[in-house]
């Protein structure tokens, strides 16, 4: 570790994409995500990197499953209407087994809408967004350490499972500047044993299949999927509790807005009310395991989201409706200030 | 210790570096510092703002209410009078703005940037009047760090005219 860096949330990603031996970019730009390639662009030449700014990202993603099928590092960044249209990629790449990372830094949608802190792409992200029954693993940052923090660990995941791993930040964590201590700078990895690289010391050639030959055999290939999304779910559900012990309200908050979150914690506290928090690190696998251990406790649920209300259902879900689950959102690229949060929170439980 | 401040102008007036400026500062002495910024698709001439929360703990990068906000011109301060905490300071680019400030609950401290600067260095200079003026409104940071900080950040040639200004600026508010 290095010292400290003041730096911007898009950029402090990709130097530690960099240095988790990244070589390969592919996108095309789009705010508030366009710092990313930037980046990349303008370090290729000096760290002998690939970057290519493809003409769609249609064909972006498309270039990360091609360089992902050949066992090397590859990655794209984008926003909500880019990452829409990489959806059929992101299917390809989760039935192929292709590791890759993806950066959506959301923007309130639907359609262009705006560029500012959105978190409108839960669903998208969480439950597919693409067709078939495919999941990847997204994982949502709350400072720019954080997000600095997820590119070598999304590369590990990625890896680990053979599967695709998003990472969802949004137009305040991608701008956002603070300090930063990276992590030292890791070789390329080897060879992959499945990988499409050619002969490479082999005695035969690998091959990447999305297909089963008829429906009992592409149930078995599902079922395989299934039984990974399983094992992921078991073991990859990542969260952050912060003073939730003596909590009688919980508020679920993740990325950008669960960093308000902790300040209108401090208020409500300051005032009085034992307010806790539940911070989903990873989306998808969702951290239904926070929740197990306050079912037997008086608590109520406070979420926040800055979308209509997405990851609300989820928690539901979590609590099995055994509790009341209230929540609050703000749309079009507003993001609430503290003080606001904790008069809701208020209004909602007086 | 926590101080949240807004700096907001027209793009090219130097706003986010100075919130540039005030974090790296702070950050020297330890602080946690966020630093948020919002601008237009402009270069120049649009919309530039930044909120800076320095603080012991991590936390919201968004603010309620500032302790210190500087307007550079007028929309800004239409836009943030109303974001100054009861108490806090409000500072003022005179030189751009002629209407008055309404509030009476807050400190409000008028200066003419661009003429200080263009009297000890240059009207580039005028961000660092602004910047002066805003560290005398903190406990936080101390003159002598804004100065460390220039020094760290600015072209060697151009270091002196700047602490000049910075200091003209610190110097104005009583």
């Amino acid at each position: 570790m290095g010292d400290k860096v003041f730096m911007q949330g898009n950029e402090a990603f990709a130097e530690a994409a960099i240095r988790s031996g990244c070589k390969f970019f592919f996108g095309y730009p789009i705010t508030p995500s366009s710092e990313i390639p930037e980046y990349y662009a303008k370090k290729a030449p000096s760290e002998g990197l690939t970057f290519i700014q493809a003409e769609t990202e249609v064909s972006a993603f498309n270039m990360v499953a091609g360089v992902a099928a050949t066992g090397k590092r590859g990655m794209t960044a984008t926003s909500g209407p880019g990452f829409s249209l990489g959806c059929e990629a992101m299917s390809y790449m989760s039935a192929a087994g292709l590791p890759s990372v993806i950066v959506d830094c959301m923007r309130p949608g639907p359609a262009d809408g705006e560029i500012l802190g959105s978190q409108g792409d839960y669903n998208q992200l969480t439950k597919g967004g693409g067709h078939g029954d495919y999941n990847t693993i997204v994982l949502a940052p709350y400072s720019v350490q954080e997000y600095a923090d997820f590119a070598p660990l999304a590369f590990d995941l990625a890896e680990k499972y053979r599967n695709p791993v998003v990472v969802a930040s949004d137009g305040t964590i991608a701008k956002m500047m603070e300090n930063v201590e990276f992590p030292e700078k890791i070789a390329p990895k080897g060879r992959s044993d499945w990988a499409c690289d050619g002969i490479n010391g082999r005695d035969h050639y690998n091959d990447i299949t999305t297909c089963g030959d008829g429906p009992e055999q592409w149930e078995k290939y599902n079922l395989n999927l299934q039984s990974k999304y399983t094992k992921i779910r078991e073991n990859e559900q990542r969260w952050e509790e912060i003073q939730t012990d003596d909590a009688d309200i919980l508020i679920v908050a993740f990325g950008s807005l669960s960093r308000v979150c902790l300040t209108a914690m401090r208020i409500a506290r300051e005032n009085g009310i034992k307010v806790g928090i539940i911070r989903p690190i990873t989306l998808w696998p969702f951290p239904v395991k926070a929740f197990e251990k306050f079912a037997d406790k008086d608590v109520k649920y406070f979420v926040t989201e800055l979308n209509a209300g997405q990851m609300v259902n989820d928690v539901k879900l979590a609590v099995n409706d055994n509790k009341k689950v209230e929540f609050y959102g703000r749309l079009g690229g507003i993001t609430p200030t503290p003080v606001e949060l904790y008069k809701k929170l208020c209004e909602l439980y007086k | 210790m926590k101080s949240e401040l807004i700096f907001s102008g027209i793009g090219g007036q130097g706003t986010i570096l100075m919130g540039k400026m005030a974090c790296t500062a702070a950050s020297k002495k330890g602080y946690n510092v966020t630093l948020s910024p919002a601008y237009g698709q402009e270069k120049r001439g649009g919309r530039a703002s930044c909120q800076v929360v320095i603080s012991e703990e991590i936390g919201s990068p968004i603010i309620s209410e500032a302790d210190t906000v500087l307007v550079m011109d007028e929309k800004s301060l239409k836009d943030y009078e109303g974001k100054v905490k009861s108490g806090g300071t409000l500072v003022i680019n005179s030189s751009m703005i002629s209407t008055k400030a309404t509030r009476k609950d807050i400190k409000v401290v008028e200066i003419p940037f661009t003429e200080i600067a263009t009297k000890v260095a240059t009207a580039k200079s005028a961000n660092m009047v602004a910047l002066g003026a805003v560290v005398k409104s903190l406990d936080i940071i101390t003159l002598d760090d804004a100065k460390e900080v220039l020094k760290i950040k600015m072209k060697p040639a151009l270091v002196d005219a700047n602490i000049k200004a910075l200091e003209a600026g610190y110097n104005f508010v009583k």
